[in-house]
């Protein structure tokens, strides 16, 4: 007979250790055991079992694995840690006799580095998995960078973030990596996809952040330590692989000036990166060689030996990108299945702006505006000089600009201050364009949000949706797909609402209003307004120049329609009412209509004129809504019916499903009576 | 003495801040300063005073002090022949008072009094002579000696004490707001409050202020404090951070102990050596030998370490990532999962409809921080411009790096199922076509309940039995009653069910422990009426003969079943056969050939369920004893097996074999009824505990199917039976229940059920409402038999 087993000491109790005991096991401290998880990423795990592992208590508690722990163990960061701790005593010492210069001795030379090298390594194998990991990391790091330094966060930290983080949008924008931007009420969100990983980050606007509250930085601070680390590699793989020097060189001069990314300067590696230097719009040498070209455009001379060298080199890019695209597949036969392609070729997105040379006016946000024009391959970016440093144009009345982004309302002209004196203007006799005192002809003027739904959709849209002081339409997140039963605001009410939800909601309201005379002629105008506004959200989809208003005879098509519809559904319904026997409603209903009927003949007979008692919309709208209504309930009885043929175990998870999908519809219900009011309000407001 | 210490005081001081003049200012309030400068003039006269016994005094002022001294705690020591003296001297001195001083001495205070006097006196006696108090008569007439106060001088005991002279204590002088003075002296006399207020403040105006006049008031006595001229030199001198005191050299020349002087006998006496004033060579080695290391390069110079250095180590110098390898793909790795991308909602200008209206708003306000669904409040702003900062961005991703090292990592498996897929496939409806939807005919002519109901084997009649003892047949189609008899006064009808087969046309009835067998000649075709008759009475002749045979054996034993002719009332109806067995039958059963028919009577128990053999008017008692209470029997439709239920579980036997198959148990508490599928493999059971239970015999002897949709006990359960695949159940709640149970010939595929219909229209009575039900061998019809008294077709 074997002995009997101890409880603990095998299985599950053995695999799992709770916290206090990896800490004792590892003889640190506690913060230095956090830092430790967060440098090699171990993170607790939840047992199956709680009661198994920590032996019958059910006490909260983190667990980690053992195994993960014994790993620990072998970490050099511990012994680095042990150092510290021993210099750091040092100090103490010594500040404790007063010997400061000691101490301060002590501090810079004996105080361990850590070297999160090989932890990166370890921690990402490939490139691919530091990639698909990087979406804290930037966020977190362009966090920092627009952070003030305290005593938590020392300025060289946020200066190492700065630096990291313009390193890699210099990346982004020369790779053309950058796909879609939000601005949300957060911050503005960027999506690049490099090497076919998708990041995600997020860049607060820039105010002081509140740092008050519960956070600690010590944890903060751990993170970023590691962060820069990863973003340095990441940076210096990125750079290498498309040919770049890193690090690139830095001008501190322009930083101090406010460059932000123009304070860098990329350079190709080796003599074959010509074309680099072109394709980098911020760097000094191409700045000039634009100014030199605008200058050549506006006198028309003769192209210098170095311009026709960029221009042929950038012919030459625009072939590699050409053959690099993907060649579009037409089927030749009709028979044939077509197979799905990307549409828009990331080469032309990536000229999105190309052509243009836009003109920042100082009230928009300088940093992301250059960041995504860029990336979208505007090189010809220019701002007030209040903006900082780096501009392709300081001069707000420079001919060579197209685009100008105004973030001001259009004021009248009396109501602005007199202007002390000319601005000085490179050209003499150029007229003063300054916004928003009179308007440079030839010139776009946008408001910021262009930008970012241009790029979102993958096009040019029209600017004057977007004019100053215009009425923007709204601004919608590029990442949420559009799947079924959940509500869309690109699509127009009509396709998305449930049957009979209209007519419900148009009867409630009208219920709510005293007189039915008035909510008929509301009602007209009510069916306009919503076609205004799908052909606003068609227009905006297809950027093709404005239609006229939709005539009241199409409108009447439409309804015409939908009493076709209504028909058909009629006669559906009929179906299956013949077979579902829902009878007394129904032949309540035939009732009806026979009644309506024997009546107009029995008038008819007597010759006099039916007074044409056309169903009202009060009328229509019920019936409409009862066999919306009828049909769900048919199809409730129906789903309930086979529910009842499911086993308890599987009726469950169904019934776990559908409370998600039933919050979701009700979300989206809720939703679509809300654009219906706001639809309603804006169309009895355009009536009066 | 006192003059002694006065004169002394005089000389140092030039303000006169004594006691005396300051007790004056306290008597006479509003004459303060007056009696000042009369003390003024008084101590001139002192001053006086002095001039003339200045000689006599220096040189004998020790002896005085001595004497002060003594007389205070020393009397007994002094010299008895001094105190002779002093009698002498105290009554010389009374008579002088008495003899100079007028009336007006109460008046003035004694101290006062006495330093004039002794002033006075002072000239003829000299200060040996002198009285240290005064005699006064008390209240009794008694001599009263007042001593003068005590001026402690630079020496006495009591000087480092400081110098109280009012003796309350160390109390706050608030205490005294209420009266008119501010403590006592030593002596015990009141010390009056000093003048104050508007009087005093028009005098401080009118005059200027004295030197040494600070404006604070000294607590111990509330007067005035004033400093003296040296005092205020002190003070002086400490504001200018000089030394106070005169004369006090801070840097005194240092005095060197040691080497200043030259001792006349050292320690030791030894002569200086050499290596005092002689360069050490083993220095010098050692130093050559540093410099030669350095020459040589061997000892660098200390350089402090570059700060550049540091610099340069924060670029990345090399790929981590040359040569990659990819990680193996490990199970218990759980990547860190990524944060959701924003929603509409998120947005700085979103549409209209995600913004939230009030009470959202509010609900969202009012929501605790951890309940909220979203951290943030949907809002727009017209312009980009207008979009302030984001509150909680720090700590929003302070929370994340949380998450990340501290929230435990579980894979979950997401639902991602389409519940359509769940959703078990159901054949649509149209196949399912036809089954009876809508009443097409009500039946009424029972009285009380209906029991039983059976459509014909051709489907034209519908026989019913109830309460009312009655069998009634009719037209199926119409609803005509085409036949009736009473079968029983007291006894309900419990069951009818038509004989099988279509040659022939046999209703059997059971009311009581009677069963009949009914040929209902009136409505039948002759050919159809005598077949069934031939096959009702080919059994008598053997019925006839057999008896006897039994009684020969055992002729105390009961027979099973007696069958003989009912009442020629009953026979001319058409009732041809009467059978009685010993208990009241339940549930009468026919084989499918008509040959056979199974009765169950559950009281019975032996003799419970008895099978009848028509051809032979034989009855016999297949069970000897039945476990449980039976309920009811069946034939199977194609083979020799024959199901019997009881309570709560359903048995078959071979006939053939005559043994046992099979025992189903349903699990349930009470089987109410049960009916095979006409392919013999599936068996569909009906409870009172209102359930529904679908069995198959090949799969296990636990119900394949519960079906639990009606609210009260189910009475009857029934297949169709012409090849519809269809059942039915008729339950208390007033209901039928109409399924599709379609049995495939395939073993592997399961037999597939779908409810298909709830038939409502019989009432509730006493709580039974549905009592039976029968389906029309052809037609997707059925027939119910209600409680309230009338029976149904379905169609």
């Amino acid at each position: 007979m074997g002995r009997i087993k101890k409880k603990g000491t095998s299985g599950a109790a053995k695999n799992y250790i709770t916290r206090t005991r990896a800490v004792k096991k590892l003889q640190i401290s506690l913060p230095d055991f956090r830092r430790l998880c967060i440098f090699k990423g171990i993170y607790p795990r939840e047992p199956r079992n709680k009661k198994k592992v920590s032996k019958g208590s059910t006490a909260a508690t983190t667990f980690y694995y053992t195994r993960d722990i014994q790993y620990l163990f072998h970490e050099p960061l511990l012994n680095k840690f042990r150092e510290h701790k021993a210099v750091a005593k040092k100090i103490g010492r010594a500040l404790g006799r007063g010997e400061v210069g000691d101490a301060a001795r002590l501090e810079k030379t004996h105080i361990p580095k850590i070297k999160l090298d090989l932890i990166i390594k370890e921690r990402y194998p490939t490139f691919v998995d530091a990639l698909r990991d990087l979406d804290d990391a930037l966020s977190m790091l362009f966090l920092f960078a627009n952070l003030p330094s305290t005593p938590h966060v020392p300025s060289k930290t946020i200066a190492l973030c700065q630096r990291l983080c313009l390193e890699f949008q210099h990346y982004v924008i020369i790779s053309h990596s950058l796909r879609k931007s939000f601005l949300s009420i957060k911050g503005i969100y960027y999506q690049a996809t490099i090497q076919g990983q998708d990041i995600l980050w997020l860049v607060p606007y820039r105010f002081v952040q509140r740092t008050a509250g519960d956070i600690d930085f010590r944890i903060m601070g751990t993170f970023v330590e590691f962060y820069t680390t990863l973003l340095g590699f990441v940076n210096f793989r990125l750079y290498t692989s498309v040919g770049l020097v890193y690090p690139p060189k830095f001008n501190a001069k322009s930083d101090e000036e406010g460059g932000e990314l123009g304070a860098f300067q990329l350079e190709g590696k080796g003599v074959a990166s010509g074309d680099e230097h072109v394709t980098n719009g911020n760097a000094p040498e191409a700045i000039a060689s634009d100014r030199a070209q605008a200058e050549a455009d506006k006198v028309a001379a003769l192209p210098d030996s170095e311009e026709s060298d960029t221009a042929t080199a950038l012919v030459q890019t625009g072939e590699d990108e050409n053959t690099e695209a993907i060649d579009t597949f037409e089927p030749t036969a009709q028979d044939a299945d077509t197979l799905p392609q990307p549409q828009a070729s990331s080469a032309e997105l990536a000229s999105l702006f190309a052509p243009f040379t836009f003109y920042l006016s100082r009230e928009t946000p300088k940093a992301p505006l250059e960041f995504i024009l860029k990336a979208f391959g505007c090189k010809r970016v220019g701002w007030d000089s209040i903006l900082g440093d780096g501009a392709f144009t300081t001069n707000e009345s420079d001919t060579a600009i197209t685009h100008q982004i105004v973030d001001r309302p259009a004021l009248l002209n009396s109501s602005l201050p007199e202007v002390p004196d000319a601005p000085e203007t490179a050209n003499g006799d150029a007229p003063k364009a300054q916004w928003p005192r009179s308007a440079m002809p030839g010139r776009t003027y946008i408001q910021p949000q262009w930008v970012w739904d241009c790029i979102n959709q993958g096009k040019l849209l029209r600017p004057d949706l977007y004019a100053p002081s215009a009425e923007l339409p709204p601004h919608l997140s590029p990442w949420v797909k559009p799947s079924k039963g959940e509500y869309n605001p690109n699509i127009p009410l009509e396709q998305q609402e449930l049957e009979g939800e209209a007519e419900a909601f148009e009867e409630e309201e009208m219920e709510e209003s005293a007189d039915d005379g008035d909510s008929d002629i509301a009602a007209a105008p009510a069916v306009n307004g919503k076609n205004k506004d799908i052909e606003a959200i068609v227009d905006r989809d297809s950027s093709v120049e404005a239609g006229e208003g939709m005539d009241l005879a199409e409108s009447e098509s439409d309804s015409d329609v939908r009493e076709e519809n209504e028909d058909t559904e009629k006669a559906q319904g009929d179906e299956w009412d013949g077979f579902e026997s829902d009878a007394e409603s129904d032949i309540s209903e035939g009732e009806v209509e026979r009644r309506q009927h024997q009546r107009e003949l029995e008038a008819e007979a007597a010759g006099v004129s039916v007074e044409l008692s056309l169903p009202t919309t009060k009328s229509k709208n019920a019936k409409v809504r009862k066999k919306a209504e009828k049909k769900r309930k048919q199809e409730e009885e129906e789903r309930e019916r086979q529910k009842m043929m499911l086993p308890r175990r599987k009726r469950k998870l169904l019934k776990r499903i559908e409370h998600g999908t039933n919050k979701r519809d009700k979300e989206a219900e809720n939703l679509r009576s809300k654009r219906r009011r706001i639809e309603k309000a804006s169309s009895s407001a355009i009536a009066l | 003495m006192a003059p002694n210490s006065r004169k002394r005081k005089i000389a140092t001081r030039e303000l006169p801040v004594e006691s005396a003049s300051e007790e004056e200012l306290a008597e006479g309030l509003l004459e303060g300063i007056l009696s000042h400068s009369e003390d003024d003039s008084e101590d001139s006269q002192d001053e006086d005073v002095r001039s003339v016994v200045s000689s006599d005094i220096e040189g004998g002022s020790d002896v005085d002090e001595d004497e002060e001294d003594e007389d205070g705690d020393l009397e007994s020591t002094e010299v008895p022949s001094d105190g002779e003296d002093e009698i002498r001297e105290q009554i010389r001195g009374l008579k002088t008072t008495d003899g100079s001083l007028s009336k007006k001495f109460s008046q003035l205070t004694h101290e006062l009094d006495a330093e004039l006097r002794v002033g006075l006196e002072d000239e003829p006696v000299g200060e040996e002579l002198e009285p240290n108090y005064t005699v006064t008569t008390d209240a009794n007439g008694n001599p009263r000696y007042l001593y003068k106060e005590i001026e402690p001088v630079y020496d006495s005991d009591e000087s480092d004490a400081p110098e109280t002279t009012n003796t309350i204590g160390n109390i706050p002088l608030s205490f005294y707001d209420a009266y008119p003075h501010i403590g006592y002296d030593i002596n015990g006399k009141k010390i009056m409050r000093p003048a104050k207020g508007e009087a005093l403040d028009a005098l401080l105006d009118s005059i200027d202020i004295p030197k040494g006049w600070t404006g604070l008031t000294d607590p111990a006595t509330g007067k005035p404090l004033e400093l003296t001229e040296e005092e205020l030199d002190v003070l002086r001198k400490i504001t200018r951070n000089e030394l106070p005191e005169e004369g006090y050299d801070p840097y005194p020349e240092m005095v060197h102990y040691f080497t200043g002087k030259e001792e006349i006998m050292p320690l030791s006496a030894a002569p200086e050596p050499k290596r005092r004033f002689v360069p050490s060579k083993h220095e010098a080695k050692r130093v050559m030998k540093i410099v030669k290391a350095i020459r040589e390069g061997r000892i660098q110079p200390y350089k402090p370490p570059a700060e550049e250095e540091e610099e340069e180590q924060d670029f990345k110098t090399y790929d981590i990532w040359a040569d990659e390898v990819p990680r193996p793909e490990h199970s218990m790795h759980i990547p860190a999962p990524k944060l959701p991308p924003p929603g509409y909602d998120e947005s700085y200008h979103p549409p209209p409809e995600y913004l939230p209206d009030k009470e959202e708003k509010a609900a969202w306000q009012e929501a605790d921080e951890e309940d909220r669904e979203k951290d943030y409040l949907p809002t727009d702003h017209e312009a980009l411009r207008k979009v302030p900062g984001y509150e909680r961005f720090v700590k929003e991703k302070f929370e994340r790096c949380l998450d990340l090292y501290l929230a435990p990592r579980v894979r979950r498996n997401k639902l991602n199922i389409d519940p359509e897929l769940l959703l078990p496939k159901l054949p649509s409806p149209d196949e399912l076509k036809p089954f009876p939807t809508t009443c097409a005919v009500v039946f009424r002519g029972h009285e009380g309940r209906v029991r039983s109901v059976s459509v014909d084997p051709q489907g034209t009649f519908l026989a019913s039995g109830g309460d009312d003892g009655h069998v009634r047949i009719w037209e199926l189609l119409t609803g005509r009653q085409v036949w009736n008899v009473r079968l029983s006064d007291e006894d309900a009808v419990d069951t009818v069910r038509w004989r099988p087969g279509k040659d022939a046309s046999v209703l059997a009835a059971a009311a009581g422990e009677h069963i009949y067998l009914i040929v209902p000649f009136s409505i039948l075709s002759p050919d159809i009426e005598q077949s069934s008759r031939d096959i009702l009475d080919a059994g008598w002749g053997y019925a006839a003969s057999k008896p006897s045979a039994t009684t020969n054996g055992a002729p105390a034993k009961e027979p099973p079943a007696r069958w003989s002719r009912p009442s020629t009332r009953l026979e001319s109806k058409g009732v041809l056969v009467q059978t009685t067995v010993r208990s009241t039958v339940k549930v009468v059963h026919w084989h499918r050939r008509g040959e056979y028919f199974a009765t169950v009577s559950p009281r019975g128990q032996s003799s419970a369920v008895a099978i009848h053999t028509l051809s032979k008017h034989l009855t016999q008692l297949p069970f000897r004893r039945l476990k449980g209470l039976a309920q009811s029997a069946q034939f199977h439709p194609s083979k020799p097996v024959f199901f019997v239920a009881t309570k709560n579980s359903i048995r078959s036997y071979d006939l053939s074999r005559q043994e046992l198959v099979k025992i189903l148990q349903p699990g349930a508490k009470w089987i109410s009824s049960f009916d095979v599928h006409p392919g013999g493999d599936n068996l569909i059971v009906g409870t009172y505990d209102k359930r529904l239970l679908w069995h198959d015999l090949d799969l296990s002897t636990k119900p394949y199917k519960t079906l639990r949709y009606h609210k009260e006990a189910i009475r009857a359960v029934r297949f169709h039976q012409g090849g519809l695949p269809l059942f039915a159940d008729a339950s208390d709640d007033g209901s039928l229940q109409i399924f599709h149970g379609k049995v495939v010939g395939d073993l592997m595929e399961n037999a597939t059920i779908v409810p298909l219909k709830v038939l409502r229209g019989h009432q509730v009575k006493s709580r039974l409402g549905v009592m039976d039900m029968d389906w029309h061998p052809r037609e997707p019809w059925c027939v119910s038999a209600g409680a309230d008294g009338t029976c149904r077709l379905w169609s």
